[in-house]
C-alpha cells in the first residue's frame, strides 16, 4: 500500500503532466481552401469526402481529400481520431475499393509542403494540418484530441 | 383334415410374414417421415449456420461496399456469395436503396409449390461507426439443395429399411418355418398317417423336447392314448351289444314262444317264426296289414278288451283264448300283451292246448273215480252243492242220498285177489247206473262203498223202491274166473233237506250214519237215516271221551274167568276180562267199550294196562307160591306194532312173572290182516314163552291151514259149539272133532261157554281138558276169586258124579 504522500506525489506528477499535453497539443485541424466557399464541415462529412463515401462539398462541389504522407504521425493521428482506426485498417479498407475502381483513396501528398500546394491548388481539396495553417487556408473542422 | 399346404393364404408363415410386412412398414414410415422432418429441420438449421457463417465472413466487405456504395464491390461479393450452393440470391442495400441483387439461375424442376424460402437478413453497419446502419445484405438460402439433400436421404433410408426388412422377414420367417412350420407339418403328416390303434404316436421333433411343440406332441400322444382307450372300451361295448343283439335276435327268433310287436289299434308290426307256427299261419304271411284282432279268435271281442284294459292301465294284461286256425284245428293261446311304449305293445303267445286240456282232464279226473268212471267223493260233493243250492232257488224240493256198501267187500280183495274186487265194482257200478234215472248220479266214494244221489225224491217210499232195486240188483251172482259169486250190500239213506237242511257234510254223515246200522243189523238190508241214529252217534263219541278218561284216571279193574283143568281136578288159572268201572255208570261190559276201543286205537293203551295189571298179579301168585295161569285177550289192533315183544319183555322182567303162566288169546281174524307181521310177532312172543290161545276157534273161516302155518298153544271152542252139545248132535260131532284134530295136533283145548253140568261130563268124556263157563263162575273180581276153589271139588263131583261112578 502506498504511502498518502505517495500518492499526493503521483497525483501531481499526473497533473503537470496534463497541462503539459492540453498545452502541447492544440489538435488535428481540417482545413480547406478558403477560395471554397466551405465555412466549416461536419465529422460525418469529414469521414464521407476522406473515405470516399461522399466527395461533393456542401455546396456541390467535388471535394479533394488529401492525405499527409504517411511517413508524418499526422497521418495515423488524423484517422485515429476521425474514426478511430489504425492507419493499417484505412489501408485494408481502400484496399478492398480500390478494387472496385468506384473511389479512390485521398490524394496521397509526398511532404506537408504538397499538402499545403495542392490545398492551395485545389479549391474543393481539404486537407489536415497539426500546425496553424497559412492565410489562405481555412479551418473547417477541429479534431480535438478527446475522442 | 385338410392338408395344412392347401391353404397357404391361412398359413402360419405367411400370416407372419404379412404382420411382420405391416408392422415394418408401419414403422418405417412413422421413423422415415420423423426422421426426414428431423433432417429437414436439422438440414435447414446447418444451412442457416453455415450461411450465417458465410454472411459473418463478408459481412467487413459489405460493410464497406455499403459504406462506399460500392456496386461494383458488391456485385462482387454477391457473386461471390453465390458461389455457394446454399444460396439461391443475394440482394445488398445500401441504406435503403438496392445496391446490387444476384438471382442464381436455378433449374426448372424447382416445385413451385413451395414457399420461398425466408431470406436470411443481416444489417450492414459502417466500417467506422458499428452504430450507424449503413446497408443490408439479404441471403435466401437454396433450399431446393436441402429438398435434393433430403430426397437422397429419404431414398437410403427407405433402402436401408427395405433392406433390414427383408433380413428380419426373412430371418423370422426362416426360425418359423424351421422352429414351426416344418415340425407342425411334419407332425400333421405323421398325424395324417398315423394309425393310433396300433399303437402309432407322434414323435418329438428334434430339439423340440421343451418346446411348446415337444408339449403339443405329448398332449397330443396323451390325447390318442385316451382316444384309443375310449375307442378300445367303445368296440368291446359295441361287441358286447352285437352279442346280446345277436343273441336277443336268436332268442327272438328261435323262442318257442310266439312273441310279436303291435301298435295300440292292434295292427301288427312284425313277428318271430313261432307265432307264425303257433297261430298256423301259411308261411307266406306278413304282418303289415294284419291285425291282432282279426286273427282267428273265436272271441274277437275279449281280444279287443283285452287291448283295451292293456292300453287303459296300463299294464301286462293277459288272457287265454281260444283260437280257430285257419287250417281247421282248434287251439287255446295263451296272450300277454304288455305296454312298451306310447304306440306300441308287445305281445307274447303260448301255445296252451294241451295244459288247458289236462286241467279239464285234471278236472275231470278229480271228480271222477278212476276205476269205475263214474264220480268220485269229489265229484259226489260238487253234485250235492249243486242240489241243495237247486233246492234253495226252489227248482227242486229236495234229493235222496243213498250210501251203498257191500258187506265184507274185503274178503273178495284177500281171497281172490285186487283184479277180482275191482271187476266186481265195475260190474256193481253198471248194475247201480241202471237202477236210476240217467238225471241221478252214481258216485264211488270209497273202496267198496258207493252212493246214488236220487233228485226229487224226498219221501221213504219212492226212495225205497229204488234201494230194493239196488239190493235186488247188486245181489245177483258175480262171476269171477267163471264162477259165481254172491254178494251182500247194506244201504243207507238220508234225505235233503229234511234230515240235514243246509248242512252236506251233515248229510253224508248222516246217510253214514244209517248204513252203519244197517251193517250194524247184519248188513244186507237198507236203514233210512232218523234222529236216533245221530244220538247213538253221538253216545259213541261221548263214550269215546270217557274212555279216554277211564284210560288216564286207569278206571279199568280186571275180572278172572277161572279156567278148570278137569285132569288135575283144579282150577289152572283164569281168562282176565276187563270191566270198566264208570264213575256215573257203574261197570261198563266190554262189549259196551271194547269194539269203539278197537275203532279209535284206544285198545292199544287198554291193553298195555290189562297186561300190566295181569303181570303184577302174576307176579302176586309166584310170591305166593301158586301155579296159577292168565290168558289176556289181544285185539287185532295190537298186533303187531301194538304190544311188541319188547313190551312184553320188559314187563316179565320189570314186573317178575313168569312167561309160561301168561298166555295171549288171539282171534282168527287177527291172523288175516296182515299175515306176515302176525306170523312174526306171534313167533317172537312165544320164543319168550308166552302161550298162545286161539280164541273163538270155529266161529271165523277157521281155516285148518293157520293152524298148520301159526304156532299157536290152545285152542279155545267157541261158546256157540259147546252151548249145544248136549241138545244138538252135530255140534258135538264139531266139538268132537276139533277135540280129537287139536289132541292129533298136540294142542291143548279150552271149552268155553261150559254152563251146565252135562257139558262137563261130555266134554270130560270128549277128553276135553280144560272148562271155562257160567257153571263153574262168570268172570269175577279177585277177592271172590279164590272162593272158587273151594267151591270146585263139589261142582266137579256134580257134574261127574255119574260118569266118575260109571267109570269108577
Amino acid at each position: 500500500m502506498p504511502t498518502p504522500i505517495v500518492l499526493l506525489t503521483r497525483l501531481l506528477l499526473f497533473w503537470l503532466l496534463g497541462t503539459t499535453v492540453l498545452w502541447a497539443d492544440p489538435g488535428v485541424l481540417v482545413v480547406m481552401n478558403s477560395a471554397s466557399g466551405v465555412e466549416s464541415l461536419t465529422r460525418d462529412q469529414v469521414v464521407n469526402i476522406f473515405l470516399g463515401r461522399f466527395r461533393q462539398l456542401p455546396n456541390g462541389m467535388p471535394a479533394l481529400p488529401i492525405d499527409q504522407p504517411a511517413d508524418q504521425p499526422l497521418k495515423a493521428t488524423f484517422y485515429q481520431r476521425l474514426v478511430n482506426k489504425q492507419l493499417a485498417e484505412i489501408r485494408a479498407y481502400w484496399a478492398r475499393l480500390v478494387f472496385s475502381g468506384k473511389t479512390t483513396p485521398p490524394r496521397q501528398a509526398e511532404t506537408p509542403e504538397q499538402v499545403l500546394q495542392w490545398l492551395a491548388e485545389n479549391p474543393g481539396a481539404v486537407a489536415y494540418l497539426d500546425t496553424d495553417p497559412p492565410s489562405q487556408v481555412r479551418i473547417v473542422f477541429v479534431l480535438s484530441a478527446a475522442p | 383334415m385338410k392338408p395344412l399346404r392347401s391353404r397357404w393364404h391361412g398359413s402360419l408363415l405367411v400370416r407372419t410374414g404379412a404382420v411382420l410386412v405391416g408392422v415394418f412398414l408401419v414403422l418405417g414410415a412413422v421413423t422415415v417421415t420423423a426422421g426426414l422432418h428431423a433432417t429437414k429441420l436439422r438440414l435447414q438449421e446447418s444451412s442457416r449456420q453455415r450461411l450465417q457463417q458465410l454472411l459473418d465472413t463478408v459481412e467487413s466487405t459489405a460493410s464497406v461496399a455499403c459504406f462506399a456504395n460500392d456496386e461494383v464491390l458488391a456485385g462482387e461479393l454477391a457473386s461471390g456469395l453465390l458461389k455457394n450452393s446454399e444460396v439461391l440470391s443475394v440482394t445488398i442495400l445500401a441504406g435503403d436503396a438496392e445496391l446490387v441483387s444476384h438471382q442464381r439461375h436455378v433449374s426448372a424442376q424447382t416445385d413451385p409449390d413451395e414457399a420461398p424460402a425466408a431470406p436470411l437478413v443481416r444489417d450492414i453497419h459502417s466500417p467506422f461507426d458499428p452504430g450507424q446502419r449503413v446497408g443490408q445484405l439479404r441471403l435466401v438460402p437454396n433450399h431446393a439443395l436441402i429438398r435434393q439433400t433430403m430426397r437422397h436421404e429419404l431414398i437410403a433410408a427407405l433402402l436401408q429399411m427395405a433392406l433390414q426388412l427383408t433380413v428380419a422377414a426373412l430371418a423370422v420367417m426362416a426360425a418359423m418355418l424351421m422352429w414351426i412350420i416344418r415340425p407342425i407339418a411334419s407332425i400333421s403328416s405323421t398325424l395324417h398317417a398315423m394309425d393310433a390303434t396300433r399303437g402309432e404316436r407322434l414323435s418329438v421333433p428334434l430339439h423340440h423336447s421343451r418346446s411348446e411343440i415337444g408339449q403339443l406332441v405329448t398332449d397330443v400322444n396323451h390325447l390318442a392314448d385316451r382316444l384309443v382307450q375310449t375307442l378300445e372300451e367303445e368296440r368291446a361295448l359295441r361287441l358286447q351289444r352285437e352279442f346280446e343283439e345277436r343273441r336277443y335276435h336268436a332268442i327272438f327268433d328261435n323262442a318257442q314262444t310266439g312273441l310279436f310287436l303291435l301298435n295300440t289299434a292292434g295292427a301288427l308290426n312284425s313277428w318271430n317264426p313261432s307265432f307264425a307256427r303257433l297261430l298256423h299261419l301259411p308261411p307266406a304271411a306278413s304282418p303289415a296289414g294284419l291285425s291282432l284282432q282279426a286273427l282267428g279268435w273265436k272271441t274277437p271281442e275279449r281280444v279287443r278288451s283285452l287291448l283295451r284294459n292293456c292300453l287303459n292301465r296300463p299294464s301286462s294284461t293277459s288272457a287265454d283264448l281260444d283260437y280257430c286256425a285257419p287250417d281247421g284245428a282248434n287251439l287255446w293261446l295263451h296272450l300277454v300283451l304288455t305296454p312298451i311304449d306310447t304306440d306300441a305293445l308287445q305281445g307274447v303267445l303260448h301255445d296252451v292246448t294241451a295244459l288247458k286240456e289236462a286241467e279239464a282232464s285234471a278236472r275231470r279226473q278229480a271228480v271222477t273215480d278212476p276205476l269205475t268212471g263214474i264220480a268220485n267223493r269229489r265229484g259226489l260233493e260238487q253234485r250235492l252243492g249243486d242240489l241243495a243250492q237247486a233246492c234253495a232257488h226252489g227248482q227242486i224240493s229236495g234229493f235222496a242220498l243213498m250210501l251203498v256198501d257191500f258187506d265184507n267187500f274185503k274178503r273178495i280183495n284177500d281171497g281172490f285177489g285186487l283184479p277180482a274186487g275191482d271187476e266186481i265194482l265195475k260190474e256193481a257200478t253198471q248194475r247201480l247206473c241202471a237202477c236210476v234215472k240217467s238225471t241221478d248220479v252214481v258216485a264211488r266214494l270209497g273202496a267198496d262203498q258207493f252212493a246214488l244221489l236220487l233228485s226229487n225224491l224226498y219221501q221213504g217210499e219212492d226212495a225205497e223202491g229204488v234201494a230194493l232195486r239196488v239190493l235186488h240188483s247188486l245181489q245177483q251172482h258175480y262171476f269171477i274166473a267163471g264162477s259165481p259169486l254172491k254178494l251182500h250190500v247194506s244201504i243207507g239213506i238220508a234225505f235233503y233237506p229234511r234230515d240235514a237242511t243246509g248242512d252236506l257234510p251233515r248229510l253224508l254223515l248222516n246217510a253214514e250214519f244209517a248204513l252203519d246200522h244197517a251193517k250194524a243189523e247184519g248188513g244186507n238190508g237198507m236203514h233210512f237215516f232218523n234222529p236216533e241214529l245221530a244220538a247213538a252217534a253221538e253216545r259213541r263219541r261221548q263214550l269215546e271221551n270217557d274212555l279216554r278218561m277211564a284210560i288216564r284216571e286207569e278206571q279199568f279193574v280186571l275180572f278172572f274167568q277161572p279156567i278148570v283143568d278137569l285132569l288135575e281136578s283144579r282150577i289152572s288159572g283164569a281168562e282176565v276180562l276187563i270191566r270198566w268201572n264208570h264213575p256215573q255208570r257203574g261197570l261198563v261190559s266190554p262189549n259196551e267199550f271194547i269194539p269203539l276201543a278197537e275203532d279209535t286205537g284206544l285198545i292199544i293203551d287198554i291193553g298195555l294196562w290189562a297186561l300190566e295189571a295181569s303181570g303184577r298179579q302174576l307176579a302176586r301168585w309166584r310170591t305166593e307160591g301158586r301155579e296159577l295161569s292168565l290168558s289176556l285177550n289181544v285185539s287185532g289192533r295190537q298186533i303187531p306194532a301194538g304190544l311188541p315183544v319188547e313190551v312184553l319183555r320188559d314187563a316179565l322182567y320189570r314186573l317178575g312173572f313168569r312167561s309160561e303162566f301168561l298166555a295171549l288169546e288171539i282171534t282168527e281174524g287177527v291172523l288175516l290182516d296182515d299175515v306176515e307181521g302176525a306170523l312174526n310177532w306171534l313167533t317172537a312172543v312165544r320164543s319168550q314163552g308166552f302161550s298162545i290161545y286161539l280164541d273163538d276157534f270155529g266161529t271165523g273161516y277157521s281155516s285148518l291151514s293157520y293152524l298148520k302155518r301159526f304156532p299157536v298153544d290152545r285152542l279155545k271152542v267157541d261158546r256157540s259149539f259147546v252151548r249145544d252139545i248136549d241138545k244138538d248132535p252135530s255140534d258135538r260131532a264139531l266139538v268132537e272133532a276139533i277135540v280129537a284134530m287139536a289132541r292129533s295136533l298136540s294142542l291143548e283145548v279150552v271149552a268155553e261157554g261150559v254152563e251146565e253140568a252135562e257139558h262137563v261130563r261130555l266134554l270130560h268124556a270128549m277128553g276135553c281138558r280144560y272148562l271155562q263157563g257160567f257153571y263153574f263162575s262168570p268172570p269175577v273180581p279177585l277177592e271172590t276169586f279164590d272162593d272158587i276153589h273151594d267151591q270146585l271139588p263139589d261142582m266137579l263131583g256134580n257134574a261127574l258124579q255119574g260118569f266118575l261112578r260109571d267109570t269108577s
